[in-house]
């Protein structure tokens, strides 16, 4: 096409300029996608960080369990629930628990605290208490073992081998049961709440303690194979096992505050992106004014010997169209390289905590296709369409006043 | 001077294209602003809402009470430092308060409670608990008819104990001498719902539960709320060095994990508004190099004429100031009203947001010097910056090519 | 892991124990009988034991000095009834102990508290006794390895929990007076064998017709400042006003 291979040309006849809005666009795509990478490692860490840490992806309990914790409220038909478990495709892994308010003490000193009684071996495809180990090991299933937050073994002035009374109420009579475990590991999850109230031991020895038998429990943690969508999170297998007295939810039900970091990431990304593209916008109709006026002359020629209008905005927007690619382009290519680079070494950005959750780990950032196709087709339509005032604005000078026009 | 009558008509000689200029450094500045807005705000209101929520500007213990509450670490003769502060011009109200964590029992019940007694007038006019009150009224500090004081209790407490208004309250708690601190209350009030933060708090009348505790003429904690927001630091500073004996600490370390978690963030903000910033920047470059450079030919004709080159140049650097300076105002009195909203107002979260143990409601913009001053002298500093060696260029370019340029 | 006898520090009621059995030592005339032999003999006498006592507890923090008037009834190591004398705020004041439960009176509020398990490790009274103390039994040769050692001065009796023995005490040493028999300390060490706290018997006085410590004060090692200090002034073993009756409810609740 004639008029396509006139406007690239046009482009190269003040370079310059064409390279300042090259760069002005090129660089809004760019900031673009490296938000959008940064955002997007961000949830990631977040969501690992609740379902990976402990909460695991979802989770069972008796109705009303999870307003006291009230170890009354347990799940009796354990060999039920886990054969149904087990035979669901989309679970990958789940385990059980029981869990329990109590004093622990030391012969120093003594601290209320909560203890989850877990299978050693199940628990370890749910959540991360053998990777939080620092000191000593984790549970072989052995009878008296006890693992401990650090700041709660800090607190007790205990360390490996200690011995470690906890005292609490069995189920059902309330009454008082003790029972006599040895530190054996020290774990540290770098989060408040769980290394300074948290302690763990076998399920079989938190059992007896509460005076349960193997049937019952207080709560089953799940991961599935493949990752709950954020966007849509429902399951057959929640939806089948919630029923009047038991109640199976996602991470994101059990977390209702997350989803609301979520959404909130989602308008900052939306507002960032509007942000950018209305300065890129800007400076793009600036740009074709600029070459408009500089050309008007030539313009004025032009339609004094005939050009149609139309013609005249076509090339306008074809010069847009034009720039918008080769700004993609250095775009793209720039952005890829720093997302390459962010993906790997990842951005440390210092401790936060919300909602619980603590982003003290580096994030890394995130490829995904739509940055790479969404935000430049955006990027093109919108530089069209900011191009389109100054294309109709070229398209209806009149000819004698362009040719008058002094500078 | 000439200069600059010359420097203004030109401006508006070429409407066009000063107007393209002006709208671009229009749009970057209301850009930036709001962008700076964004990234600062949020917390603000957060912080002002936990301050007068419950925290206050500054809070007064003993020792380290903050970090590991003991009920000894009291501060003996309250009244003595409620004079003092009276007297501080820059406080605006303070309040006393004393804890126990205790045990609440009706008939048949028991649930653990958090008593909290309180200076019941000045807790009112330094904190918003009055107003969470959802049931009966604030209790006054009197024996009520059959000598029990009365107390104002959570919703949670009301609902596992099954007691309400006019019900009696027992508590168990452990006095400060070691005996075991014990008595009836009458309930006065019950205050917020199930889901508050203090649905587990038993207020009670300071004299009430200094008695409760056996801890006569001492409280635990002093909360201060100043006239001034931003002096809180400075302040706690001043009044640590009046009072030796007692630790001072500014809402920053009381809320430490909040504030930690929002300084954290703000960095993280400072990457964003870089990148912001950045692209603000190649704007203004492109607007402001262009519209110097498109004249070159212009400028070739002045000089062709006469005008000497420094004075072109000073000329393209006034009118670029004043160019900016006046797309700056506009763009001043353009974003005041936009960011007031966001600052006001702000978008509403579907559900409060927990940050660092503080719960936030709405995503809101700051309102500041700040946020309107930084933007302006980057724009501006970025404009004459460019324009300097721009019109520099333009001045030195023989006026034969200048003519000939395009 | 769950034992039927846990244990942590002695009750007052094992305190009576030890002073009666190394009291009834004294009686017997060879010392070279084992620790185990001693000690069965002694838990056989003591089992049908009752007591009432008329005592002063002190307790010292860094912060208060409170001194309490009590009068104690007990039936072997199942059944306490303590009831406040003064200070005239906390007169009336009484816990009950029936086997491993306990209830506390409040007169000033007149109810009954069950004291729950979650409060069992706290401290009875503010001092540096806990409710668990007080609710213990012992069979102290089921639960504890016991060897005996002797200096000149002195009769040793280390007791090193068994396996199984719920207690936060990795060893407990009782120091006996060789010459007066009569009980001059014990020590509570960790499992690092660090010493925690510590018991001294002292002011020994002839009561009821044996010579027995009056005063017992218990140092905590670990918290600088707090001691407790318990001075006998009265002490009858199996008087005649001792019922069941006193172990009840009903007398709990009653009108003091």
């Amino acid at each position: 096409m004639q008029t396509a291979s006139l406007a690239f040309r046009n482009l190269f006849r003040n370079t310059r300029r064409t390279v300042l809005t090259v760069m002005l666009i090129g660089f809004s795509l760019t900031a673009l996608i490296v938000f959008d990478g940064i955002m997007r490692g961000m949830i990631t860490l977040m969501v690992d960080n609740i379902t990976g840490t402990l909460t695991g992806e979802a989770q069972i309990h008796r109705v009303d369990y999870r307003e006291n914790l009230d170890v009354d409220l347990y799940l009796d038909n354990a060999a039920q629930i886990e054969s149904q478990l087990q035979q669901d495709a989309s679970l990958q892994a789940f385990a059980p628990r029981v869990i329990s308010g109590a004093m622990i003490s030391s012969s120093y000193n003594v601290s209320a605290g909560l203890v989850y009684g877990v299978d050693a071996q199940l628990e370890k495809s749910i959540s991360k208490i053998s990777e939080a180990v620092v000191e000593g090991a984790y549970l072989s299933g052995e009878e008296s073992e006890l693992l401990i937050g650090i700041s709660m073994a800090e607190l007790l002035e205990v360390g490996l081998g200690d011995r470690i009374v906890l005292t609490l109420s069995e189920v059902d009579n309330g009454e008082l049961a003790q029972a006599l475990l040895r530190v054996s590991g020290i774990v540290e999850f770098g989060l408040r709440e769980l290394d300074e109230n948290f302690a763990f031991t076998n399920i079989a020895a938190a059992r007896r303690t509460l005076g349960m038998t193997d049937q019952q429990t207080h709560e089953y943690a799940l991961r599935f194979v493949t990752p709950l969508s954020l966007t849509d999170s429902s399951s057959a297998l929640l939806d089948e096992l919630n029923n009047g007295e038991i109640e199976a939810l996602n991470w994101l039900e059990l977390n209702p505050e997350i989803s609301l970091i979520l959404e909130i990431s989602r308008y900052s990304s939306l507002m960032i992106g509007a942000v950018l593209f209305l300065l890129a916008s800007l400076g793009v109709i600036n740009s074709m004014f600029m070459s408009i006026y500089e050309r008007i002359y030539e313009f004025g020629v032009i339609k004094a010997i005939g050009t149609r209008p139309g013609d005249i905005s076509k090339l306008i927007l074809f010069e847009a169209l034009f720039i918008a690619l080769i700004s993609c382009g250095m775009g793209i290519l720039l952005g890829a390289a720093i997302g390459a680079y962010t993906s790997t070494s990842g951005i440390a950005f210092g401790e936060m905590e919300f909602s619980g959750i603590s982003l003290n780990n580096a994030i890394f950032s995130e490829f995904h296709i739509i940055q790479f196709t969404q935000f430049p087709i955006y990027v093109v339509l919108l530089t069209v369409i900011a191009a389109i005032y100054p294309a109709r604005f070229a398209a209806k000078i009149i000819p004698s006043d362009a040719l008058h026009k002094s500078l | 001077m000439l200069l600059f009558k010359l420097a203004f008509r030109n401006i508006f000689r070429q409407r066009r294209r000063s107007l393209l200029t002006a709208m671009s450094l229009i749009g970057g500045y209301v850009l930036s602003v709001f962008s700076f807005s964004m990234s600062e705000g949020s917390y603000n209101n957060a912080i002002t809402f936990f301050v007068q929520d419950h925290t206050g500007h500054i809070q007064i213990h003993k020792e380290d009470y903050l970090q590991r509450p003991k009920i000894h670490k009291s501060i003996p003769r309250p009244d003595e430092l409620s004079a003092i502060l009276d007297a501080n011009e820059r406080v605006a109200s303070h309040t006393l308060r004393v804890f126990a964590p205790s045990i609440a029992y009706s008939d048949t019940d028991n649930t653990p409670a958090q008593v909290i007694g309180v200076d019941l007038a000045r807790e009112r006019a330094t904190s918003t608990l009055a107003a969470k009150i959802s049931a009966g009224a604030y209790i006054g500090p009197e024996l009520d008819g059959e000598g029990y004081y009365s107390a104002m209790i959570g919703a949670g407490i009301a609902n596992n104990l099954n007691i309400g208004l006019g019900d009696e309250l027992i508590l168990i708690s452990q006095g400060a001498d070691g005996s075991i601190a014990n008595d009836i209350y009458r309930v006065g009030a019950i205050v917020g719902d199930r889901s508050s933060a203090d649905r587990s708090t038993v207020y009670l009348p300071l004299v009430a539960s200094q008695e409760f505790l056996s801890l006569p003429d001492a409280v635990h904690e002093v909360s201060i709320l100043l006239k001034d927001d931003g002096l809180a630091r400075e302040e706690a500073a001043r009044l640590q060095e009046l009072l030796p004996e007692f630790t001072v600490d500014p809402w920053q370390v009381v809320e430490a994990t909040f504030y930690q978690s929002m300084q954290t963030d703000k960095q993280g903000n400072v990457v964003f508004l870089g990148i912001i910033i950045f692209i603000v920047f190649v704007g203004v470059l492109n607007t402001v190099l262009m519209s110097v450079l498109e004249r070159t030919r212009e400028f070739g004709v002045l000089k062709a004429i006469g005008s000497r080159p420094a004075k072109l140049a000073l000329m393209i650097t006034v009118e670029t100031i004043m160019l900016t300076s006046i797309s700056v105002l506009i763009g001043v009195m353009l974003s005041a009203p936009l960011i007031l909203w966001f600052s006001l107002a702000g978008f509403a979260l579907p559900e409060p947001m927990d940050v660092g143990g503080v719960l936030m409601s709405h995503l809101t913009g700051e309102l500041s010097l700040y946020v309107f001053a930084v933007p302006m002298f980057l724009i501006l500093g970025f404009a004459i910056l460019i324009s300097i060696p721009a019109g520099i260029r333009a001045a030195l370019n023989s006026p034969k090519e200048a003519m000939r340029s395009h | 892991m769950k034992s039927t006898s846990i244990q942590s520090i002695p009750t007052l009621a094992q305190l009576l124990f030890v002073l009666l059995s190394t009291a009834l030592l004294s009686s017997l005339a060879s010392a070279q009988e084992s620790a185990v032999d001693i000690i069965d003999a002694m838990e056989e006498l003591y089992r049908g034991e009752s007591s009432l006592a008329r005592m002063t507890m002190i307790v010292e923090t860094p912060q208060f000095q409170r001194t309490m008037e009590m009068e104690s009834s007990s039936i072997g190591t199942e059944k306490a009834f303590i009831r406040i004398l003064a200070p005239r705020k906390d007169r009336g004041i009484a816990t009950l102990k029936l086997d491993l439960e306990m209830w506390n009176y409040l007169p000033k509020i007149n109810k009954v508290i069950k004291v729950p398990p979650s409060m069992m490790m706290g401290s009875w009274m503010g001092s540096d006794f806990t409710n668990d103390d007080l609710v213990k039994q012992t069979t102290l040769t089921d639960d504890y390895d016991l060897t005996l050692e002797e200096t000149d001065t002195e009769y040793r009796i280390t007791l090193v929990p068994k396996s199984n023995t719920v207690t936060v005490w990795g060893k407990i040493d009782y120091n006996v007076n060789k010459e007066l028999m009569i009980p001059l300390s014990q020590n509570f060490y960790d499992d690092s064998d660090r010493l925690i706290r510590k018991m001294e018997f002292s002011e020994p006085r002839e009561i009821s017709g044996l010579l027995i410590p009056s005063r017992m004060e218990m140092i905590p090692i670990n918290k600088e400042g707090h001691k407790t200090v318990i001075i006998y002034d009265e002490l009858q073993f199996d008087p005649p006003e001792i019922d069941e009756s006193i172990f009840t409810m009903r007398n709990l609740r009653s009108r003091f």
